[in-house]
């Protein structure tokens, strides 16, 4: 039901599939027709999907499309919105927007597809690429120290952080529906295997260096713990809270969407008055 | 008898020279003028000189003009800063127990502020208030309107504050009846009585955009746009409005994208400097077809510039804003008035033919207040080119082929589904795409998109191109001026001052800017004797999209780009040379 005709164009082998297979299943489980939800597609590997899933889409400008996706939810807030979007485009380019959206809760699933390459581009690495690794823009091994956007998310109130594994469809599955079903901004980091530019973490490297978080915890300080793990890397939801969702706080908001708001006649008389 | 007041105060920002400023402009305006209020000051919250000039007209206030009738000091910096502006008849107000006035032009009339605050039970502060109920005299307007506006200024503070406060008044208006009759002014009474509003020109585009049906507005805080997210801020609950302050620019202009993209009337304002961090979007508006208004009021540049002060410098900014070929609209207001009616058509246009529509305002506007009529109080819109006008209501099955929302066709404009409604799940997308929106490469996909957005444009400038120049001042004289924007303010006053001295002058003004009204300014410039391009930039930007739309080479530029507007008698020196 959600795939276009468009046959999809990642290399064989690449996690991108993975992460699409969970997202058509979680709107099926979550039977959402294709057109009762948007999502958003920013530039990279991963957004190239905008063409392989029949849905409402909007691909929008790298770095730059969360910001798209929460004024649409703002416009239209029934409506459910999910954003596709890079490492390289969530972390570096729009690094503004992930720190700023996060901490205002707006009501939108975020799946970041994090192969920690910009790999649309060919390979350089992003803010998300281990110390010390060779890429074509760093041959003698990057010299900064990696983003950690989990625990980012985590000190940066959040209200749904959770991680993901391309290679772990139906686990991947659940998290997004937990994360649609979630009100307010939910960050899914997915651990994507680019089979391409990205040799070391393959599917068996994050096999081996993955474990299992058993339930979301209430409590962020706990929740560290986990992300920032050196060893190995937790999957699963680090923490979850509930809280208002910034656009159950608008008073225009209350009564219905904003696109639903008539809007064929306006009477200015009240403005007016501070004018006179 | 003379048919126009002028009057300035300047002091250090803090003391209220702009609140001052404001009550007189209102003070004139309920007494039935026209009046124009214009605003100097630094980039700094406390300290700096800080000036407001009022300017009330019994016919007409289309802009504040140089040589002063009254000039109010709060502080001893005021007067020596504003000699220029003097002379020998200009009635010169200041506080005689705290500035020691040596030598300057002018009448000057000390008053003895302590002694009046100390009878009137007043406070120091209200030393101010003391001098506008001895203006409010000295103009011939009626006390009682003074007295009403200050009650209205200070009733928030409580009854006491309110009577300190008019026994001020009173004791200025007396102290000025008793002592200085022989000075007062004789003012032309007003012409015509008509309701009118005083705005500022964000006012009035704020206003013209709630009633134009704007539902999200989204904007990161620079001067001299700021203001428009205050008020809508403001009025957000009574009209229903979501308005989000951003992280940045590139936030505010990529949400209201989205909001538009849902099917809601949007807005994005900034300046220059932020104007130049939405670039990026202003062509994803163009390529996805999403109708958005932006606003981008200059300041001084380039780069951070002189963040208060006026400039017209971003023209050719806005014109070429955005990497590839898409059609836009950029309007250019005039005056107030103009604020508020091109809002209007802003979403007007940028609903009907799908694209991005920038109005160009400028500190000048943005910050200078000018009455106007007050408006109808109800305002009716339509919606264009939803695939289904009711999509509240759009029933059916859904439909399992994807809607061709970039469906190609004569005249470019095609139909809009939005989320959430059946059948009409399509890619709004920001690369190249065909009819369905996905993604394309294709050299003749590539081709026809292209001349779909482009036949656009066409009806566009069909629409809006050739007719709208007004002409001021007939349709030939021996001096014409063409100018765009704001000028049209102090052209206006020019005219008259020209009038004045028998001289035949008139003056196209162009708002609609892009598309260019070809045909109408070369008929204008081929018909005029003399003709003079006035823009307040260094390099004369509209005078080489002049010459770049219509061949002509206008060859007096009269050009300003000192951070303040042009004066009426700017211009008019500049005529007689
Ligand atoms: C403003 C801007 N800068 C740069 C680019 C070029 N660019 C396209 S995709 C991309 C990197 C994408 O990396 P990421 O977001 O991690 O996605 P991936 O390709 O790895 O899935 C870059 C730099 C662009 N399209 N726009
Ligand atoms: S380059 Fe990497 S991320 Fe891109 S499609 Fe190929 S495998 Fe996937
Ligand atoms: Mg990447």
């Amino acid at each position: 039901m959600y795939n276009t005709k468009i046959k999809p164009t990642f290399c064989p082998g690449c996690g991108n599939y993975g992460i699409k297979q969970a997202l058509q299943s979680a709107l099926e489980q979550l039977d959402l027709k294709p057109h009762q939800a948007v999502i958003t597609y920013d530039v990279g590997c991963n957004s190239n999907m905008a063409d392989f899933i029949y849905a409402y889409g909007f691909h929008g400008l790298h770095g730059r499309s969360v910001p798209s996706a929460a004024g649409i939810k703002l416009a239209n807030h029934k409506l459910p919105v999910i954003a596709i979007i890079g490492d390289g485009a969530f972390y570096s380019e729009g690094g503004t927007h992930f720190l700023n959206l996060m901490r205002a809760n707006h009501d939108v699933t975020v799946i970041v597809h994090n192969n920690h390459r910009f790999s649309l581009t060919a390979g350089q690495y992003t803010s998300t690429t281990e110390e010390e690794t060779i890429t074509v823009t760093s041959p003698a091994g990057v010299i900064e120290e990696p983003v950690n956007p989990i625990a980012v998310s985590l000190v940066n109130h959040a209200t749904f952080v959770a991680r993901g594994f391309a290679g772990d469809v139906k686990h991947l599955t659940d998290l997004i529906i937990s994360g649609v079903k979630h009100k307010g901004f939910s960050l899914i980091d997915v651990l994507q295997p680019c089979v391409i530019w990205n040799k070391e973490q393959s599917y068996e490297w994050y096999k081996k260096n993955i474990y299992y978080l058993k339930k979301a915890d209430s409590k962020r300080q706990r929740a560290l713990k986990d992300a920032l793990n050196e060893k190995k890397l937790a999957v699963g939801v680090f923490y979850q809270e509930n809280k208002p969702a910034y656009h159950e706080e608008f008073p225009a908001l209350i009564k219905k969407p904003l696109v639903y708001q008539d809007i064929r006649k306006i009477d200015i008389r009240e403005v007016m008055k501070e004018f006179g | 008898m003379q048919n126009s007041i002028n009057i300035k105060i300047g002091g250090p920002a803090g003391q209220g020279v702009k609140s001052i400023g404001l009550i007189l402009d209102k003070m004139f305006m309920r007494s039935g003028y026209k009046v124009f209020g214009y605003t100097e000051y630094p980039s700094l919250i406390r300290g700096g000189h800080n000036t407001y000039q009022a300017y009330a007209g019994s016919e007409s206030a289309f802009a504040q003009k140089r040589r002063l009738d009254m000039l109010i000091a709060l502080d001893q910096g005021t007067i020596a800063a504003h000699q220029d502006e003097l002379d020998d008849k200009t009635l010169v107000i200041f506080n005689q127990d705290t500035l020691k006035v040596a030598k300057t032009r002018g009448v000057l009339l000390p008053f003895p502020i302590n002694d009046l605050i100390k009878k009137a039970d007043g406070l120091p502060v209200m030393a101010n208030i003391i001098a506008l109920g001895a203006v409010c005299f000295l103009s011939g307007l009626e006390p009682e309107i003074l007295a009403n506006l200050v009650k209205e200024t200070f009733g928030a503070k409580g009854n006491e504050m309110v009577k300190k406060n008019t026994a001020c008044v009173k004791a200025g208006y007396n102290f000025a009846r008793e002592k200085l009759a022989q000075y007062a002014i004789k003012l032309d009474p007003p012409a015509k009585k008509e309701k009118q509003i005083l705005v500022t020109g964000n006012e009035a585009l704020a206003l013209g955009a709630v009633s134009a049906g704007l539902k999200f507005y989204s904007a990161y805080p620079m001067t001299p746009a700021t203001s428009i997210l205050h008020s809508l801020v403001h009025w957000a609950k009574k009209y229903s409005l979501v308005v989000k302050q951003t992280e940045d620019e590139i936030s505010a202009i990529n949400m209201a994208l989205g909001a538009s993209y849902a099917g809601a009337r949007a807005m994005t304002a900034t300046s220059g400097g932020g104007f130049a961090l939405m670039t990026e979007a202003v062509g994803m508006a163009g390529i996805m077809e999403l109708p958005l208004v932006i606003v981008e009021s200059m300041r001084s540049g380039p780069s951070t510039g002189m963040p208060t002060w006026h400039s017209q410098a971003d023209l050719r900014q806005v014109l070429h804003a955005s990497q590839g070929d898409f059609p836009r609209a950029v309007l250019a207001p005039g005056d107030m008035q103009e604020c508020f009616d091109l809002a209007r058509e802003a979403f007007y246009l940028a609903e009907k033919y799908q694209l991005p529509v920038i109005i160009l305002s400028d500190k000048y506007l943005s910050e200078s207040m000018q009455s106007v009529p007050a408006p109808a109080a109800s305002w009716q819109n339509k919606r264009y080119g939803f695939a289904n006008a009711d999509f509240n209501k759009a029933a059916g099955k859904n439909n399992e082929q994807p809607f061709k929302r970039y469906a190609l066709s004569s005249g470019g404009i095609s139909q809009r589904s939005v989320p959430g409604q059946s059948g009409g799940a399509y890619l709004s997308n920001s690369y190249e795409h065909d009819e369905f929106g996905y993604a394309t490469e294709e050299a003749e996909m590539a081709v026809a998109m292209n001349d779909k957005r482009s036949a656009k444009f066409i009806e566009l400038a069909k629409e809006v191109g050739q007719s709208r120049p007004r002409i001021f001042g007939g349709q030939s004289a021996d001096v014409s001026f063409i100018s765009w924007g704001s000028n049209k303010c102090p052209v206006l006053a020019a005219l008259d001052l020209l009038k004045e001295k028998n001289i035949s002058a008139n003056f196209m003004h162009v708002n609609y800017i892009w598309p260019f009204p070809k045909e109408a300014v070369s008929q204008f410039i081929k018909n005029s004797k003399r003709i003079i391009n006035v823009e307040c930039n260094a390099s004369g930007q509209f005078a080489g999209l002049v010459r770049q739309e219509t061949g002509l080479k206008i060859k007096e530029n009269l050009l300003k780009y000192d951070g303040r507007p042009f004066y009426a008698e700017d211009i008019l020196t500049y005529v007689q040379h």
